[in-house]
């Protein structure tokens, strides 16, 4: 209560400034411990918070380079941001944080006239710097500020953050003392009226402080309001915010009580409001709201295990291609993970690739990317094939991939013994990383890289050597195993079944086979299709075709003086053909 | 229609053992459950009648399994899919054949060979069930997904041995062995086919799971394979490889033809 007083009839500056440093206080407490939190988790390895929260702050941080290529506009954003952040160490930071709020939005106002959704996702992105500053109070100021105190939008913004008694005529008063200019300036807001996008706007920051500060069932309460609101209000220009509503709304909904294995969690419950929101935004082309719908279902449909749901609706939906580029790292994360499930390792690998590479470099997305990597190597591993040593050396992947390290140097040695006892001991992780019954599988292929091993450096092995290498329980299934590892084409070799032993055949060149040309091809195929992506990636001034039609036309013009000047003079052209025919 | 309907319905079939008068009861037991509006469980319906619901769905599950019946025990799995998912508060999973009913369609699964299915049921129970070292353990589960793993790995012998021993954990399960056994017979078939160059009788019999060489011999002759000299002989194979790679060397020429030119396309397009 004392903290708020000073706002509501703050007319002396001076305790306006403790209340501020106050603020700070409590600002700086709140984001330490998350911030450690998430850097533990993301050490090790925890798959449910790395994957949902890094992505998050990635849209926002580092969306731009890959999918908006829209030059200037794109770089100056984060730069201002981060001059922002350098400027408010000297100023008040609550009126700072105020002001870069308010900051946003002329930008949506401009998004709303020039009708063009790139000012709006440079609003959502400044979100990530004020995050961490955001208190009920700098929201409770903004909104009193920013609304007539009539408006019932105001009334339930306040309402959500239990700010309601927030009166709105006073900090205006407040202004009025300062600053002579600005009481025109306010006059002039007011009669103008609020767009509904900085209603959303403001209503996404009340989101994100209910998600920092873990308040999930208001949260989630609170985002069912705001979708209906979305719903109801049908303006194009919202879809890049709704996309953000619903997103934080499905965060929440997997943070309250029964967590989502269980099938009464509130995750389940949601689902019919998603789907309904991806009916709406195909038929309205909202793609935003689509890709992240999307992902949002696959998503959720995948932590309670309805894998065959989660299938169902890659097959009847259509991703949208030009969807922002988290989204399709994301969608590409769980669709590899959905095939994985299915044994349909080729597809699962290319999709898994895919996700890796376009996932953000920058280091809030490493959850994500280590997440994606860790399913990626068991794919690799269960296709037959070794991942490279180096994924394993990368800083920001080292230590989360420990256990894989040890997994893959079972198998690529062939060691029944080696890759059962890193199963055994690091099983829990296996397990919180989803990838255990995968793993499980792998056991198959360490016995046919055992096989493949033996059959390389012997020309000729008993069965019961084989079978002791292997740790197999009799002879006899040593014989199937080999058997069957010779009709899959794992070995070339052959059987005698009288004596008893393995004879390998002579190894061929390999560079007689196809396999150089298959692996040629598909490297040129990688180029080209990364060839057509940029092309298509490629982003023009919206009007700037018809300057060039108008450039186009004068050219045209001048052609038509030239061509009248030359039939004017057309003995010219005559004497030309003339002479070239002379010659 | 009432509950007392069902139980007595329900107490009819557990007596009865013949599968026509049976699958009549079932019937009327669904008709009964419909104007139950308990068909599917609905957020209002008493946890008597669910428990009941689900009791008629097991029954019928088991029943089209002794009756051999794939597609009507498939329907039975998944209209109890539902009911397995209510929280315990509401349907107590005592007394449930649950992880009997689900390592059959399992089985069922394996012996379609739709092994993404499989897996994808699999994944499912293990994030469900949470501690999946029960779920190994589990009489019921345990069964399929061992199985699943000697398939896969080619240990065909112990897969036989859990077969024909009485390690199956319960009758229903057996219904399945006989398949199974044939599948793994023609899987061994085709292996051996390639793995050995000839194979004497005798051998083959036990290495195909058959009981007596004449058994063997009309094996052999409907896989077509040569017998001569007390050898089985698998000819067709070497013919099989040199028309495999003269393919392979047309298709490779081919191929490279078509990627050039495709390569050379594209460069087009760029420059």
């Amino acid at each position: 209560m004392p903290s708020k007083t000073p706002h509501t009839n703050g007319d002396k500056p001076v305790e306006n400034g403790v209340n501020g440093t106050k603020d700070v206080e409590m600002k700086d407490d709140a984001p330490a411990p998350l911030k450690g939190g998430k850097g533990k988790k993301v050490k090790e390895g925890d798959e449910e918070m790395t994957v949902v929260v890094p992505p998050s702050k990635g849209s926002k941080l580092s969306a731009p380079p890959p999918k908006d290529t829209d030059g200037d506009v794109v770089m100056d954003g984060p730069e201002e941001i981060n001059g922002d952040d350098a400027g408010a160490v000297q100023i008040d930071p609550v009126a700072k944080a105020v002001a870069d709020i308010k900051s946003n939005f002329p930008l949506l106002e401009r998004a709303v006239t020039l009708f063009d959704a790139r000012f709006s996702l440079r609003a959502l992105r400044s979100i990530s710097s004020i995050r961490k500053r955001l208190t009920p109070d700098i929201l409770a100021q903004v909104i009193a500020e920013t609304y007539p105190s009539t408006s019932p939008a105001a009334k339930s913004l306040l309402l959500a953050i239990d700010r309601d008694y927030v009166s709105f005529t006073k900090p205006a008063a407040t202004e009025m003392e300062i600053d002579g200019e600005s009481k025109g300036k306010l006059a002039k807001k007011e009669q103008k009226e609020i767009i509904p996008e900085v209603d959303i706007f403001l209503g996404i920051l009340i989101q994100i402080y209910f998600l920092d500060n873990k308040i999930n069932k208001m949260g989630a309460y609170f985002s069912a309001q705001l979708t209906e609101e979305i719903h109801s209000l049908n303006r194009r220009t919202l879809d890049s915010l709704s996309a953000r509503v619903y997103f934080y709304w499905s965060l929440f909904c997997e943070q309250i009580a029964p967590l989502p294995p269980s099938p009464s969690s509130p995750v389940v419950a949601i689902r019919p409001d998603l789907l309904a929101a991806l009916r709406t935004a195909v038929l309205r082309k909202d793609i935003d709201t689509q890709s992240t719908v999307i992902v949002l279902l696959l998503r959720n449909y995948l932590s309670t295990s309805h894998i065959a749901q989660a299938d169902l609706l890659v097959s009847h939906t259509k991703f949208p291609e030009n969807a922002s580029n988290n989204q399709v790292a994301r969608y590409l994360y769980y669709l590899g993970r959905i095939r994985a499930i299915q044994l349909r390792y080729t597809e699962a690998h290319e999709h898994l690739t895919a996700a890796t590479r376009k996932a953000p470099s920058s280091p809030s997305a490493a959850g994500f990317t280590q997440t994606a990597t860790k399913l990626l190597l068991v794919v690799e591993l269960l296709m037959g094939d070794i991942p490279e040593r180096a994924t394993f050396r990368l800083a920001s992947l080292e230590r989360a991939l420990q256990p894989y390290l040890l997994l893959v140097q079972a198998v690529r040695v062939g060691m029944l013994g080696e890759f059962e006892n890193a199963i055994k001991q690091h099983g829990e992780t296996f397990r919180r990383d989803g990838t255990y019954t995968l793993i499980l599988r792998l056991r198959q292929n360490v016995i046919k890289t055992g096989i493949r091993m033996m059959s390389l450096s012997y020309s000729r092995i008993s069965l019961r050597d084989i079978c002791i290498r292997l740790k197999l329980e009799s002879e006899e299934s040593a014989e199937y195993i080999v058997a069957k590892a010779i009709r899959d084409g794992v070995i070339e070799a052959s059987l005698d079944r009288e004596r008893g032993f393995m004879k390998s055949k002579e190894v061929g060149d390999v560079y007689a086979t196809r396999e150089p040309g298959e692996a040629f091809h598909d490297r040129i195929r990688a180029c080209l299709s990364l060839h057509d992506e940029s092309v298509k990636a490629m982003r023009f001034p919206m009007n700037q075709h018809r300057l060039e039609l108008k450039n186009a036309q004068e050219a045209r013009e001048r052609e038509r003086e030239m061509a009248k000047e030359i039939q004017d003079g057309d003995l010219d052209e005559d004497d030309l053909g003339g002479e070239f025919e002379g010659m | 229609m009432s509950e007392r309907d069902l139980q007595d319905i329900l107490r009819k079939l557990k007596s009865s053992r013949d599968y026509a008068d049976c699958s009549s009861l079932l019937s009327k037991a669904k008709i009964t459950l419909l104007k139950l509006k308990a068909l599917t469980p609905q957020p209002n319906t008493p946890s008597s009648t669910l428990q009941l619901a689900r009791e008629v769905f097991e029954t019928g599950a088991l029943l089209s399994i002794r009756a051999k019946d794939p597609a009507a025990f498939t329907r039975y799995v998944h209209q109890l899919t539902p009911f397995y998912e209510l929280p315990p508060e509401r349907l107590s999973p005592a007394h449930s054949e649950k992880n009997k009913i689900t390592g059959l369609y399992l089985l069922l699964l394996l012996t379609q060979s739709d092994y993404a299915g499989f897996h994808t049921e699999l994944e499912g129970l293990e994030l469900r069930q949470g501690r999946e070292g029960m779920l190994e353990k589990d009489k019921y589960l345990g069964y399929p997904i061992k199985l699943e793993r000697w398939l896969m790995e080619g240990s065909y012998d112990l897969v036989w041995k859990a077969m024909a021993s009485r390690e199956v954990p319960s009758e229903e399960y057996g219904v399945f062995s006989e398949i199974l056994i044939n599948q793994i017979r023609h899987e061994i078939a085709t292996c051996s086919q390639t793995a050995y160059p000839s194979l004497p009788i005798s051998s083959t019999k036990n290495l195909l799971f058959l009981d007596s060489e004449g058994a063997v011999i009309e094996f052999a002759h409907t896989r077509g394979w040569l017998i001569k000299d007390g050898r089985i002989y698998f000819p067709q194979q070497s013919m099989k490889a040199t028309v495999d790679e003269e393919g392979n060397t047309k298709e490779l020429s081919q191929m490279a033809i078509e990627n050039t030119l495709g390569y050379a396309r594209e460069l087009e397009t760029i420059v």
